[in-house]
């Protein structure tokens, strides 16, 4: 198995805090990695460090072994890591297929002067376009079949705008897809649901880095968990050997709850 | 909110009717209108009133690429209308004793328009919106204020006069075929033929851009007016998206500009005042952004119609012109407050104006959220 | 260049720079708590002015009257010119602002750009489209001379008044109840709703009282030029604007600032040689170095990661700013394998060539030096200030009181 993604030593900070620091760990291919962490451990961060949104103080980022570090995140996309994020960013007024046509943005190629005349080749794309957007549409069965597809983004239930922000991250056929909490606010049920769909989605091949604080799901769907504090990995391992690192525990629960469960 | 209700109720039944049912029918009065001139029906004034119009409607097709697509408030879009005029007006007139020929005057006109859009977009599209409405708003004013200075070269203030008109073929090809008969027409010299020749553009830019509005490009001018973190994330450069847009929408009014010099024979900084890009900002917000047939209805509307009151009230023109602008600024502050979407509304405009509330649209979030899990239950 | 012409340049700016201050600051508050710019302010400038004019022409004011009545038709006037603008200003808020609150940043700003033409053909309506003009008064046209250098009274006037108003603001911001009220509403509306500040109530005020200032500045400019035209406001709107941005909008002291360098910009712009004006450019460019070889890669060398603090790495993240044509380019140029050193270079790359630009300028200027900027030009300089100062530091000088929220 190739490696996907190896981040070196990535530090960043805001002003004197390190929300980052010297950080490396890899993701190799078809396996789903899941970070966790106390709140402000620096999770979030380092999602936002790997798509782009931020530059890396210092550091390297590689994509199969080409530095993504500091590119704008639509380079990062390009180079094939796509995300959805922990609040929801959908774009609500716009129909759920639109939603996950924009998601193709970056592997279709129509241009200025062909898109306005319509030439045959556009057409073409497009109609292809379609017809692969619903495919990753019914990825998630009944949710979001026939009328819906044309539906605001809005008018959606929440749990199914989580499904659909996946849909978009997806729709791109990324390298690496990035999920930030991809259960938050979900009920049990629901996020079972996901979590059955995020295994679908590694036999499918894909390759996937989540942040998550349910730790039923991390631990149904993990092949490796790596768990943060302030900005540092303090442990990497699979599930049952992270969460029972007392480094990790301490982190949860404070230096006390750890001695004694030491 | 009787009244709403009523509006409301009449848009729902103009929108059953198909789109290019609305279409159709605009572009056959379109096309007929001019006959009734020849018949002698109608004065040739109107024809006028006619060209100006569809040439605001043009300004409006090309302000609502920026406006309502991609969600920029341009306040300065007439400098490039001003720059295709003036391109024009130095290639084809006595000033520098030029005459080139038509085509590639046009073509240059909205090339340089673009240049132009180019130039003051790249350093200022990553401001946030209202940032850059003000900016353009100072580049139209820079631009108009320095054809204003540039005495030399522009002749200032007095403007430029004697633009020669349009002709189809080389000056050659003209001499040979004599005078008259075809040859006539080879010029475009008379009212009815620029209403006309205006009247094609307009119809083949509306096409064009009713295309690229439902292409992926539209798409992503759309997504990144709705959260451009998102857009960027789904891997649309913002930067060279946003260009795309602004320089689009500079070649249209360049083109519009250069029609312009060519119609009106004289042109001088008067016609590129703020107000200009106001008016056009108008007709976009009353018609709908976003709207191909909302903007043609709002310029139409907002420049045909005070010409028909004007004749009917038979007032004068400078006091008139008060009036006109006090009803324009009325009319952006009612529109934005009571429809902001506008008359004819583009969906995504439509869904945006609907949900003003937050609180609101929680509440409705919830309640189909609801609806879903009882769906759910009977599903099993 | 005689010290007379640099002194009678530099409070001929002042003044202007303090009109542009007392408009300023209506903008600023109103950016401050709304993040919205009320692009009608200008014509509240304008109907200040007008407000004035028509009062002190009504009673008849002439050099014939007694001090006395001379002095009340002048606070009469100033009067006027404060309340009609408040209740303008309050009207307005109320009418076409507060139902957009909340909407997207360009909704609020078509309304009040519909607002700014309404009140336009207003006072075309109301007053005709001809420059009102007072009548000539001693006062007008009184100057005292220090020195040897002619001072007219008025300008001094305008300074010391507006000082006093903007002290009396800042006082008002800073240590009363209502100023407590906006600052927070500033900072968090939703917060400050729940802290029992009625928001609406302090925002009515903000507006109330940008718009006295804004009423004052067109009375002291009536005063000062003798004549307004009713399109006045959409220029000293814009400058004011641009005053406002310059400092840092949402800032008090930055609107002064800000205000006061364009004043100041404006006027010696169009007053001194080319030769002159180019050492300010100068200084820009040493600024402009300093930031380069000093600020920024000090800044840089907090970057580096404690693994990888080693003195190689840091003489080579110096030599990137410092020696940017020739390491800062080949760091550009060559793959990507260093985050830092890469954006690194980048960010050099743009500094220099800033640098590069004022010098060339400078240069241009020097060769030209005995030529001076025609008058017609004076409105370009502002709004190339304003394109300038929005593409390069759009939070100004002071910067913005209230950080962006995304």
């Amino acid at each position: 198995m190739g490696t996907i993604l190896e981040l070196q030593g990535v530090s960043m900070s805001f002003g004197g805090l390190k929300a980052v620091d010297s950080l490396s760990f890899d993701v190799r291919e078809n396996e789903i990695v899941s970070i966790i962490g106390p709140n402000g451990s620096g999770k979030t961060t380092t999602f936002n460090v790997i798509s782009g949104l931020y530059e890396p103080d210092s550091g390297d980022i590689l994509l199969k072994g080409e530095s993504v570090a500091g590119l704008r995140p639509d380079q990062v996309h390009d180079k094939g890591i796509s995300r959805t994020f922990q609040s929801l960013r959908l774009f609500s007024n716009m129909s759920v297929l639109d939603n996950v046509l924009v998601g193709m943005h970056s592997v279709t190629d129509a241009g200025l002067i062909a898109s306005m005349l319509r030439l045959p080749k556009v057409r073409r794309e497009e109609a292809a376009m379609r017809v692969k957007a619903r495919e990753i549409l019914e990825m998630f069965p009944g949710r979001f079949s026939g009328p819906r597809q044309q539906q605001p983004a809005f008018s959606l239930s929440y749990a199914n705008r989580r499904r659909l922000e996946i849909a978009r991250a997806l729709a791109s056929e990324p390298a690496l897809l990035l999920l930030d909490e991809p259960v938050a606010g979900m009920n049990p049920m629901e996020s079972r649901e996901v979590m059955e769909q995020i295994k679908v989605l590694r036999d499918k091949g894909y390759t996937i880095l989540m942040i998550e604080h349910d730790m039923h799901v991390v631990e149904g769907v993990s092949d490796r968990v790596i768990a943060m504090d302030h900005g540092v990995k303090i442990a990497e391992g699979t599930y049952t050997e992270v969460a029972n690192d007392p480094q990790v525990v301490e982190a949860y629960l404070g230096k006390r709850a750890a001695e004694a469960t030491a | 909110m009787r009244l709403s209700e009523v509006t409301e109720r009449v848009s729902g039944a103009a929108a059953r009717v198909p789109r290019s049912v609305y279409a159709v029918g605009g572009l056959v009065i379109a096309i007929i209108f001019p006959l009734l001139n020849m018949a002698g029906w109608v004065e040739t004034a109107w024809l006028r009133v006619g060209v100006i119009s569809l040439l605001f409607v043009m300004l409006s097709l090309g302000l609502n690429i920026v406006m309502g697509e991609t969600g920029l408030l341009n306040l300065g879009y007439i400098a490039f209308f001003a720059f295709g005029a003036y391109t024009t007006a130095l290639l084809s007139s006595p000033k520098f004793e030029l005459r080139w020929p038509f085509l590639v005057v046009v073509v240059l006109s909205a090339l340089i328009a673009m240049v132009a859009g180019f130039v003051i977009g790249l350093p200022t599209l990553r401001l946030r919106g209202d940032y850059l409405a003000i900016v353009t708003l100072a580049f139209g004013e820079i631009v108009r204020l320095t054809i204003t200075n540039l005495q030399d070269f522009t002749n200032g203030p007095n403007g430029i006069t004697g633009i020669y008109s349009p002709r189809l073929v080389g000056e050659g090809a003209l001499e040979s075929l004599g005078s008259t008969g075809p040859a006539a027409w080879l010029v475009i010299d008379k009212p009815v033929e620029y209403y006309y020749l205006v009247l094609a553009c307009v119809a083949v830019t509306a096409v064009l851009i009713s295309n690229l509005k439902n292409s992926r490009i539209g798409r992503a001018w759309n997504a990144l007016r709705e959260d451009e973190l998102a857009a960027v994330s789904a891997g649309i450069t913002a930067s060279r998206a946003k260009l795309l847009s602004v320089v689009l929408s500079a070649g249209i009014a360049g083109f519009a500009g250069s029609l312009f010099a060519y119609y009106s024979n004289v042109i001088s900084p008067e016609s590129f005042l703020f107000m200009q890009s106001v008016i056009v900002v108008c007709m976009v917000v009353l018609g709908g952004m976003g709207s191909i047939p909302g903007v043609i209805l709002g310029a139409i509307v907002l420049q045909a119609l005070p010409q028909v009151i004007r004749q009917a009230a038979g007032a004068a023109r400078s006091e008139f012109e008060v009036y006109r602008m006090l009803i324009f600024g009325i009319i952006i502050v009612v529109m934005v407050i009571f429809r902001p979407e506008g008359l004819l509304p583009d969906t995504l405009w439509r869904r945006e104006a609907h949900e003003v509330d937050p609180r609101e649209q929680e509440k409705t979030r919830q309640s189909l959220f609801d609806l879903e899990e009882g769906e759910k239950d009977l599903e099993v | 260049m005689s010290l007379d012409h640099i002194v009678s340049v530099t409070i001929g700016g002042l003044t202007v720079g303090m009109i542009y201050a007392l408009i300023a600051l209506g903008y600023t508050m109103v950016y401050g708590v709304l993040k919205f710019i009320n692009f009608a302010h200008g014509e509240v400038f304008t109907i200040g002015g007008y407000v004035a004019a028509f009062t002190l022409l009504t009673l008849g004011v002439n050099d014939g009257m007694s001090a006395i009545a001379v002095a009340g038709c002048l606070l009469a006037a100033v009067v006027a010119s404060v309340l009609v603008p408040m209740a303008i200003g309050f009207l307005v808020e109320r009418i076409a602002y507060r139902p957009l609150r909340g909407r997207a940043r360009i909704i609020p700003l078509l309304s009040a750009i519909g607002v700014s033409i309404v009140m336009q053909q207003s006072i075309i309506l109301v007053f005709g489209s001809k420059p009102v003009t007072i009548p000539t008064l001693a006062l007008s046209s009184a100057s005292i001379v220090v020195g040897g250098i002619r001072i007219r009274v008025l300008a001094l006037v305008i300074i010391v008044v507006s000082a006093v108003l903007m002290a009396g603001l800042t006082y008002l911001v800073k240590s009363t109840r209502i100023g407590k009220a906006m600052r927070a509403t500033s900072q968090d509306m939703e917060a400050a709703e729940m802290m029992g500040i009625d928001t609406n109530k302090t925002i009515a005020f903000t507006f109330i009282v940008g718009s006295a200032l804004a009423g004052i500045g067109g009375f002291l400019v009536i005063m000062y030029y003798g004549s307004l035209k009713f399109d006045a406001g959409f220029l000293y709107g814009l400058k004011a604007f641009t005053a406002a941005v310059l400092g840092g909008i949402g800032n008090i002291p930055g609107a002064v600032v800000g205000a006061l360098v364009l004043g100041m910009t404006e006027t010696y712009g169009v007053s001194v040689d080319l030769g002159f004006l180019a050492w300010f450019v100068v200084a820009g460019l040493v600024l402009g170095l300093y930031v380069q070889m000093v600020r920024i890669p000090r800044r840089r060398l907090q970057h580096i990661a404690e693994d990888r603090r080693t003195p190689e790495y840091e003489r080579s993240l110096l030599n990137v700013y410092r020696l940017t044509p020739y390491h800062g380019v080949k760091t550009l140029l060559a793959e990507r394998t260093d985050a830092l050193l890469s954006v690194s270079a980048e960010h050099a790359v743009r500094l220099m060539a800033g640098n590069v630009f004022l010098a060339v300028v400078a240069a241009v200027m020097f060769v030209n030096a005995n030529v001076r900027i025609d008058t017609r030009w004076q409105p370009v300089i502002a709004f190339v200030v304003l394109m300038v100062i929005l593409m390069f530091r759009p939070s100004g000088i002071l910067g913005e009181a209230i950080t962006e929220k995304v």
